[in-house]
């Protein structure tokens, strides 16, 4: 691999890390125009974090070297993840055999170890919370080897550049795979960055969140790497899900970035409208909601198998 | 060379011999870890060197023949020693700070002693063994000692009904691979396993003996559902024994597999769909049983099941390749369940011994009176969390690249067959993302109940051995190694899986990925973690202050979660599968008084397959019963008519 590839691969890296606060800016201010208000500029979260950055931490008197370490070990494995998503037509700068399992399995890393930094504490909140977390990321994961994993299966490929530069548009069945992999993986988003209808961001109820509750004790440049992991993972998630529509860059690379941004944007606004329009779920019916989002996943592959 | 291996056994005998001789105690367990130790490290050593020059002619003592049929040295056979050795060096260093809280009763320290020295010696020759009948002697004794083992605590009744259980259905288990090998030996005249063929040409027989073979092993190796045994015996073993037996000695029950798929070739397609389907239900449920205990040995040995179901998807997958005869599938499925099976003998020594080193602080056993440990003993906590990432097959460690190797494998085979192949593959792959979600939240349960937040019943002091430091330390680096950089071990797995692979195209696994890019991210991802956290420790402006609890400050180690409600979210969904039990007494008066929460979990195969037939051979049997009580003339006639009857089969087989 030479080093302009590389470069290029670089490049987005950064793009993505300077812009995704600005994409939970951007959900926050459509919510706040749907339901009426003014809202918060959709620069809210750079302040956010400035400000968290420069906060003292204060750490609970129950918590032990688990709390120090959890946040930074979730961060550093999310931002590996993005260094191995391919954002739009870009090869990333790690993309090889495998890597789709790698980048599952990354999320998984920090995930555990957010947990762990709720569990730290020893207050029910914290408990509750991860308790819920672990349940939903059992049926998650699923759903993320259905979307993405049928369409590895079906093209032969293990590597995520490779596994989205096979979909052909020139294919039928590629428009049907396409909506139907956008519905399992909106839901995938919602599940994994913890939005409506699974989870509420902005509930200031403790018994009722999840991601929120998990994160109640930290704060400083603890909250600030939390932060700024939820974001940078909305922004994968977003880009997981625009680059379904990668068959359009293929055509022309102009068409295919536009289709690109609009896509992403028409997620923002997708998601606020979710948030404004439904209520949270009961718990209890949260992983019928899921096995929902996998029962579409097995369509793709039957589509794919039998159409064919 | 095998010299090496020679003075290696007779210094696992000699340290038997002075756990016996010697008089003070103390001082006999002292001796007892360093010989054995030491003869353990030259067979590790003996193991390692024969792995890397793989010996031209497979035979132990070359220079005497009649020994030298007995023994075979090839690459399956040095591999399983390789694990066996680096699984029982450090259980054996965890030995010492383990009994010194049983020095009280030193005749039974004795006696496990000794039997501990055998089990470890009889595995090693067992795997190495090249007849039938050695085999069998060997794995007798394993079995035996192994028992004798269990009887360390034998006033304790627990102990006495699990052991039973254990002696019970491991014979049960020989008992079928004495079917198993004479019908080997009828098909080719020989008791030597090179020698040993099965086709499906012979007809029955290939069914009858494939089929008590399989039993047999997978009695020993816990699949689903002949896994029964496991969670009573791991969880009653003193914790040295039991890390031996979930990390070596089920794993003899996968060697024997991988021997009998040397036997069977060529492999007819059920075999590998098989192996599959049993595998994946004993990965998923016996994960999903792990979440519903509170026993932590009990919860490991249900972790066993689920990565003995992990091992067996690699093997079928490895059978699929052998059907077919495509290599690089062979070299992914057999290749991947090797070196899970590596892994898994690591990792879970580490849990086990963690488990004991608590045990012997906290003299218990359950999950749910811990927690707060990692206040007093940190890097302890650090060493198991190792262990808990490393199970949860999670990177950068080594349980994540033997997964890795796995799903490989079903994305290969899916390219390779077309078909309906890619849609059952997705339906493996699903399934084993669900077993690694369900690992990792059994996983995030244990760790945070037993060791974070604040001590559920007091404990003055939490120690740890040097001793125990070294073992546990050794395993962890060993997960650290092989996950960052497992170009070492893949390069001898290679090795190994060519007995499988047919001639000239043998794979090699740098073909399957690049390892080194994948070393690099690894390495890159720790070092960006390390330069976080010494970057974070260093910033000044940090302070302590008590949680938030809505404005309660007063919270006590009882308002914490606990295990059983933090598994409760997912437990609900399949609670009639897996044979959960509580029951909730709740006043119905206004006032507050007490009420109970009393859960249990069930096994749906000892509920519902073993306790019934058990219990109808013990009805039929007290039918015969009287026998025995009546008249002694008439038991010496149904005795003689039992001994006629297998002797009359025995003629009738011979000449028939």
């Amino acid at each position: 691999m030479d080093l302009s590839v590389s470069l290029q691969g670089l490049f987005p890296f950064v793009l993505i890390l300077l812009v995704s606060p600005f994409l939970v800016g951007l959900i926050n201010k459509q919510k706040a125009i749907l339901t009426g208000r003014i809202g918060a500029p959709v620069w809210q979260p750079y302040y956010d974090l400035a400000r968290l950055s420069r906060k003292e931490t204060i750490y609970a008197t129950s918590a032990s070297f688990i709390s120090r370490i959890a946040p930074v070990i979730s961060f550093s494995a999310i931002l590996f993840t993005l260094l191995i998503l391919p954002i739009g037509y870009v090869r990333p700068l790690f993309s090889f055999n495998g890597d789709i399992i790698v980048f599952a399995y990354l999320l998984g890393l920090a995930r555990f170890f957010q947990i762990l930094g709720a569990m730290d504490i020893g207050s029910s909140f914290e408990g509750m919370g991860a308790a819920r977390e672990a349940t939903f990321a059992v049926f998650a994961e699923p759903i993320f080897f259905f979307t993405l994993g049928s369409l590895a299966f079906i093209s032969g490929h293990t590597s995520i550049y490779d596994i989205y530069h096979s979909i052909q548009l020139d294919e039928p069945s590629a428009l049907v795979f396409i909506i139907v992999s956008s519905i399992s993986g909106f839901i995938l988003l919602v599940t994994e960055c913890s939005r409506m209808p699974i989870d509420d961001p902005n509930t200031h109820l403790e018994l009722t969140m999840i991601h929120e509750v998990m994160i109640l004790d930290n704060s400083g440049i603890d909250l600030f790497l939390y932060q700024y992991g939820s974001y940078i993972k909305i922004m994968v998630y977003a880009v997981f899900e625009a680059s379904f529509f990668n068959p359009f860059s293929m055509a022309n690379e102009w068409l295919g970035f536009s289709v690109f941004i609009v896509v992403i944007f028409l997620l923002t606004t997708v998601i606020a409208w979710v948030e404004t329009m439904i209520a949270r779920f009961k718990m209890k019916s949260i992983p019928q909601y899921l096995l929902f989002a996998t029962a579409i996943g097995i369509l793709n592959l039957l589509i794919y198998t039998f159409v064919r | 060379m095998d010299h090496l291996f020679i003075l290696g056994c007779s210094l696992i005998l000699i340290g038997a011999v002075f756990a016996v001789l010697v008089k003070p105690i103390q001082l006999a367990l002292r001796i007892y870890v360093g010989v054995m130790s030491a003869g353990l490290l030259f067979n590790l050593a003996f193991a390692l060197v024969n792995l890397v020059h793989l010996p031209a002619t497979p035979l132990l003592f070359p220079a005497f023949p009649v020994l030298s049929s007995f023994f075979r040295l090839d690459g399956l056979a040095l591999f399983f020693l390789l694990i066996i050795t680096s699984a029982a060096i450090p259980a054996i260093l965890s030995t010492h700070s383990y009994l010194n809280q049983y020095l009280h009763k030193a005749a039974a320290v004795r006696a496990f002693l000794v039997s501990f020295s055998l089990v470890l010696l009889s595995t090693q020759l067992l795997v190495l063994a090249n007849h039938a009948i050695v085999f069998l002697i060997f794995w007798e004794l394993m079995t035996l000692m192994a028992y004798l083992g269990l009887l360390l605590e034998k006033e304790k009744p627990e102990i006495q009904k699990g052991s039973f259980i254990y002696f019970a259905t491991t014979h049960f288990a020989t008992f079928c691979l004495y079917i198993f090998f004479f019908l080997l030996h009828s098909q080719s005249g020989s008791w030597l396993f090179s020698d040993f063929q099965l086709t499906q040409t012979s007809g029955m027989v290939f069914y009858v003996a494939f089929f008590f073979g399989f039993v047999g092993f997978a009695i020993k190796a816990g699949f689903m559902p002949f896994h029964f045994w496991l969670p009573h015996a791991h969880s009653i073993a003193p914790t040295v024994l039991s890390a031996f037996l979930s990390a070596v000695i089920i794993k003899t029950g996968i060697y024997g597999i991988f021997r009998m798929l040397e036997f069977c070739s060529p492999l007819p397609l059920w075999i590998g769909a098989g192996i599959l389907a049993i595998s994946l239900f004993s990965a998923i449920f016996g994960v999903w049983y792990a979440l519903a205990q509170h026993d932590i040995k009990k919860l490991l040995a249900y972790h066993s099941i689920e990565n003995i179901g992990i091992i067996g998807i690699g093997i079928g997958l490895g059978c699929l390749g052998m059907t077919y005869s495509i290599q690089p599938l062979i070299w992914l499925g057999l290749g991947g369940a090797l070196f899970h099976t590596f892994n898994h003998a690591i990792f879970k020594s580490l849990l086990f011994l963690g488990s004991g080193v608590i045990y012997s602080n906290l003299h218990t056993r359950n999950i749910e009176l811990m927690g707060g440990i990692v206040k007093s003993a940190p890097w302890f906590v650090g060493l198991f969390l190792i262990g808990s990432v490393a199970i949860s097959g999670l990177p950068p460690l080594n349980g994540f690249m033997s997964e890795f190797l796995i799903y490989r494998g079903f994305f290969e085979s899916a390219s390779i067959f077309g078909g309906y192949f890619p849609f059952f593959m997705l339906l493996m792959t699903v399934g084993l993302a669900f077993v690694g979600g369900l690992a990792l939240a059994c996983f995030t349960k244990i760790n945070s109940i037993m060791f974070l937040g604040n001590e559920r019943s007091p404990h003055l002091k939490f120690t740890v051995t040097g001793l125990d430091y070294l073992s546990l330390g050794l395993l962890a680096f060993v997960c650290l190694l092989f996950g960052i950089y497992p170009q070492i071990i893949l390069g001898i797995i290679s090795s190994v899986v060519a007995i499988f692979q047919s001639g000239e195209s043998a794979q090699t696994f740098s073909t399957f990925a690049q390892w080194n890019f994948i070393t690099g991210i690894f390495a890159a991802i720790i070092l960006l973690i390390s330069t976080l956290i010494i970057w974070k420790v260093s910033r000044t402006n940090q302070r302590k202050s008590a949680a938030w609890g809505c404005g309660y400050a007063g919270q006590t180690s009882r308002m914490q979660y606990t295990a059983s409600s933090y598994a409760d979210d997912i437990n609900g969904i399949a609670v009639s599968v897996l044979h959960l039990k509580s029951k909730v007494k709740i006043p119905e008066t206004i006032f507050p008084v007490t009420s109970r929460f009393h859960s249990h979990a069930g096994d749906f195969s000892e509920d519902g397959l073993v306790k019934p037939i058990y219990s109808w051979i013990i009805g039929k049997i007290t039918s015969v019963d009287f026998l025995s009580r009546t008249d002694i003339r008439f038991y010496i006639l149904f005795m003689l008519l039992t001994v006629l009857f297998y002797g009359g089969t025995a003629i009738l087989w011979t000449y028939l």
